[in-house]
């Protein structure tokens, strides 16, 4: 079996300078034709272990390595990384520093010439039209969108055909819809051209749907590797280790024992094996707000004093915070000319209310959030944010109620600690106690232990984190957050749930960009769809989920449990986990 | 106000496109169809062509060729404008500073010649002597001014000396816009690792072309990042000068960052390029080989060098 797996066996391995081993014992194997996923808490060495199959490890960091790694029944000691890519390609978790050619098949071709393949060309041929990228070969790498950039980058990699595909945390990167995608395109790698597939991957409900066996890495030990079934139904170990099971499989969880599971005993993980296996609610329940509002209707009155009874429909309230009149924007482009991403766009954001925004990539989220920070202005139309047009206002002095927190953390660092970049607004400001409200902020958000680490060095959502606290420590009556939880991070969504939460207190509006159904459900209490051709709809969100074509228009795919209201007839469909555990045990008790 | 944000805001996206049109819309640039030995051969020969000129016409006609290369090539109108722009007012410098000197001279010497009577009043404190050497120290000024206002003419021939150096300077620098802008990076590349230069610069040169729009827009947002985290100064000064003192700071504070943030990039990309067999690559004839494969010099290469040669020495003969 050795003579085609990967094998490691007793491995420990240290980065040099460093006491503490990164792998400890690590053992595992990877038979060929597995689709495995590889997965683990933040720091636990998951990628440090991936990373010894194409042995960049020992090779490329040359730490302490104990133990053998064998590809095929090479040992990867006695041969080189350029050789043993050719048998595991490795896409990694920041796939845009990968690419390094200026145009697609360039960048395709890259490997293959480096290793002096006559077939050159049509291996880069090959591998595009695998990825399906055949049409795109001759754009520039930067003009390409980041899913698109993704599929290059496992492109350069299948040009050397190797046996086995490593993935790092496709979705970290990538937006649901894309990294949904790259999975399908991994599944059809897997069936129709026979690789291996090794994805490392923090969001079990793609290891459910997609995986067949996966590995848990812990504090750099491999603790034990089963198919998905059984190993997403280890409910413990999952959490002990900051892996969130699948919605189905936590609601199956707080079902009474025996009522949410599959007839072998187990929880289900998947939303059709959940639709098949949960009881079916009782018809006709006269439940009007329970499911929609379930799980939040605490927060909720607690937030804005019980606000909701006088909350007016879109488009009329007393004072408005933020008014977009008529709004017409877009961006010169390199090959179609203008692009008018925004047409005609009125909306209005009143005093304490949680927007989303939701829709497919090029829709105008971020052109909208970037107008009323007033950082550019409308070609046409107005934008006024708390009575001042932002034409006539330096985005400076909007700054003073607006802030802006953008979809990637690593530009909001300007210092070279993150207490210095927190500090930064109050300083120029000339704020007093600048000291007591940055103590308060890093303790708000346990930054303490990263207060003196350069943002840029730090883990992404620790990165989000620190980005949230310089944010807050401007003190704004309007948020606006663009994709916060981009890396569908469990934990990141955790962190800005919690902190939009306790911001609540002192700011009026919140507008957030997002992908993230999950967030959007549990979270908001008005819901923007756009789409190519404007405001889709604008609605509370139990109306927007309640929509199915609504949201497949847009590429969005409606949280599980969504899903599963669908499938089981629960209307209208519960918005979180718990209002679906009260809608199923309602009609059993 | 108004006006002014949207001059910068709307063309700060417009350069970017255009900037970006310049560098990589290469598709229908004259000087990408020949061979890119040659060009770069060309290039360099007309880097020293200029100098062998001396009269202002020729190298007026060589400028205006350049531009239509130029033209040919799609170079960015901003760069264009920019560089037409600090020649022309270098130029302007020289009639200004020319009698602006000669006037200075001027009040100096007159000055120097009376000291004696300046000094006198100074020393005694008499209000009489004093208002002697006000009436000194004011012909003086005069004087100068007269000087400055009347020798234009000295300015003008001045300007008549150094007006051929610049436009030997812009000739170059337009010939090399329209060389670099119009040739693809691959081809660039290629033509060099043909002519022997190390793969690792010919590799950085593509590297460049591919990071460049990507640090462009980062940098942008880095600046936005500062603006929307800093205070505009409470007085903004004549002609707002103390704002646009304050955004110059920022948009230099903001490469530090971006330096930074490029060196992280960089940890993957080495990674990357061990996978991806560059190091591997290095001592492989094969590899090389396959990479400048399929370069031929043909006719209309041939005709493109003879043909500006043939149009130099025409200028040489009849002008």
């Amino acid at each position: 079996m050795s003579e085609t797996s990967i094998v490691v066996d007793d491995l420990t391995f240290r980065y040099p300078g460093s006491d503490d081993p990164v792998l400890r014992d690590a053992s595992v194997t990877i038979e060929p034709g597995e689709f495995t996923a590889v997965v683990g808490g933040n720091g636990s060495g998951k990628t440090t272990l991936c990373k010894t199959f194409n042995g960049l490890i020992p090779q490329f960091f040359e730490g302490r390595f104990d133990g053998r790694v064998t590809v095929a029944g090479t040992d990867t000691r006695e041969s080189d990384v350029a050789e043993l890519s050719r048998h595991v390609g490795y896409v990694f978790q920041d796939f845009e520093n990968q690419l390094v050619q200026s145009t697609v098949r360039e960048d395709v071709e890259f490997a293959p010439l480096n290793h002096g393949l006559d077939d050159y060309a049509e291996r880069a041929t090959r591998a595009l039209e695998t990825v399906g990228l055949a049409d795109l070969d001759d754009r520039f790498i930067w003009e390409l969108s980041g899913g698109q950039q993704h599929l290059v980058a496992l492109a350069s990699v299948l040009a050397m055909d190797p046996e086995f595909v490593v993935v790092d945390e496709p979705a970290a990167q990538l937006d649901p819809h894309n990294a949904r995608k790259t999975y399908e395109q991994l599944r059809w790698l897997h069936e129709a051209h026979d690789k291996t597939v090794v994805v490392i991957e923090h969001h079990s409900e793609f290891v459910a749907d997609y995986c067949d066996d996966m590995v848990l890495v812990s504090e750099g030990g491999v603790a034990w590797k089963a198919p998905v079934e059984e190993g997403l139904n280890r409910l413990d170990d999952l959490l002990a280790h900051d892996i969130h099971p699948p919605q189905v499989t936590g609601i199956a969880d707080d079902l009474p024992a025996g009522s949410g599971t599959t007839p072998d005993g187990r929880y289900p993980v998947t939303v059709d094996e959940a639709a098949a296996t949960f009881p079916a609610p009782t018809a006709g329940r006269g439940r009007p707000r329970t499911a929609a509002d379930g799980g939040r209707g605490d927060s909720r009155t607690a937030a804005d004093g019980g606000a909701d009874a006088v909350r007016s429909p879109p488009g009329g309230c007393g004072e408005p915070l933020v008014e977009l009149t008529n709004v017409e924007h877009g961006y010169p482009t390199l090959r179609e000319g203008y692009n008018r991403v925004l047409d005609g766009l009125d909306l209005t954001f009143c005093a304490g209310e949680r927007v989303a925004l939701v829709g497919a990539n090029g829709a105008g989220k971020s052109t909208l959030l970037r107008l009323i920070t007033g950082l550019e202005s409308p070609d046409g139309g107005t934008v006024s944010v708390l009575g001042r047009d932002t034409s006539e206002t330096l985005p400076e002095e909007l700054a003073d109620d607006t802030v802006y927190i953008h979809q990637n953390p690593e530009e909001m660092f300007v210092e070279d600690t993150v207490r210095k970049d927190v500090a930064y607004y109050l300083e120029s400001r000339g704020a007093d106690d600048v000291d007591d409200r940055v103590d308060e902020i890093l303790d708000h958000l346990d930054l303490e232990n990263l207060a003196d680490r350069d943002g840029r060095l730090l883990s992404l959502g620790q990165q989000r984190r620190a980005s949230l606290g310089i944010g807050l420590a401007t003190d704004p009556t309007i948020v606006l957050l663009d994709e916060p939880t981009g890396s569908l991070d469990l934990q990141s969504r955790r962190e800005v749930t919690r902190m939009l939460g306790k911001a609540e207190s002192r700011v009026e509006t919140v507008l957030v960009a997002s992908h993230d159904l999950q967030l959007v459900a549990s979270w908001a209490d008005r819901v923007i769809v756009m789409g190519e051709s404007g405001v889709l709809a604008d609605a509370p969100p139990a109306a927007v989920f309640d929509d199915p074509e609504l949201l497949a228009g847009t590429g969005l795919r409606p949280p599980q449990v969504v899903e599963l209201s669908d499938r089981l007839d629960v209307d209208p469909p519960a918005l979180t986990a718990d209002a679906m555990v009260d809608a199923l045990t309602e009609g059993s008790s | 106000m108004t006006y002014l944000d949207e001059l910068t805001e709307i063309s700060v996206a417009d350069v970017k496109v255009d900037l970006l049109r310049t560098a990589y819309d290469n598709d229908r640039a004259l000087l990408n169809t020949f061979d890119p030995r040659v060009v770069l051969l060309w290039s360099v020969l007309f880097v020293i062509v200029p100098w062998l000129f001396y009269d202002t016409l020729p190298l007026a006609v060589m400028l205006a060729a350049a531009f239509v290369l130029a033209a040919l090539s799609q170079v960015s109108k901003y760069l264009l404008a920019l560089l037409l722009f600090g020649q022309v007012t270098n130029v302007g410098f020289f009639v200004v500073m020319v009698p602006l000197v000669g006037g200075l001279l001027r009040a100096g010497g007159y000055l120097a010649a009376n000291a004696g009577a300046v000094v006198d009043s100074l020393v005694a404190l008499d209000p009489a002597v004093f208002a002697e050497s006000l009436s000194i120290v004011a012909t003086a000024a005069s004087r100068g001014v007269t000087t400055a206002l009347t020798s234009q003419e000295v300015g003008i021939d001045a300007v008549g000396a150094v007006v051929p150096f610049f436009l030997k300077l812009t000739i170059i620098s337009v010939i090399s816009l329209a060389v670099f802008s119009a040739m693809s990076p691959q081809k660039i590349s290629q033509g060099m690792l043909r002519l022997g230069v190390p793969r690792q610069l010919t590799f950085a040169i593509a590297y460049g072309y591919r990071m460049m729009p990507l640090l462009v827009e980062e940098y942008h947002d880095l600046v936005n990042s500062f603006r929307l985290r800093s205070k505009v100064p409470d007085e903004k000064g004549l002609l707002r000068w103390r704002y646009y003192a304050y955004l110059l700071t920022l948009s230099v504070k903001a490469f530090y960052p971006l330096i930074f943030n490029v060196a992280k990039r960089a940890r993957v990309t080495v990674e990357a390029m061990e996978t991806k067999g560059f190091s591997h690559s290095l001592g492989d004839p094969k590899s090389r080989e396959l990479r400048t494969d399929g370069m031929m010099v043909r006719t209309r290469d041939v005709s493109f060098v003879f043909g500006s040669l043939l149009f130099v020495a025409a200028l040489w003969v009849f002008l």
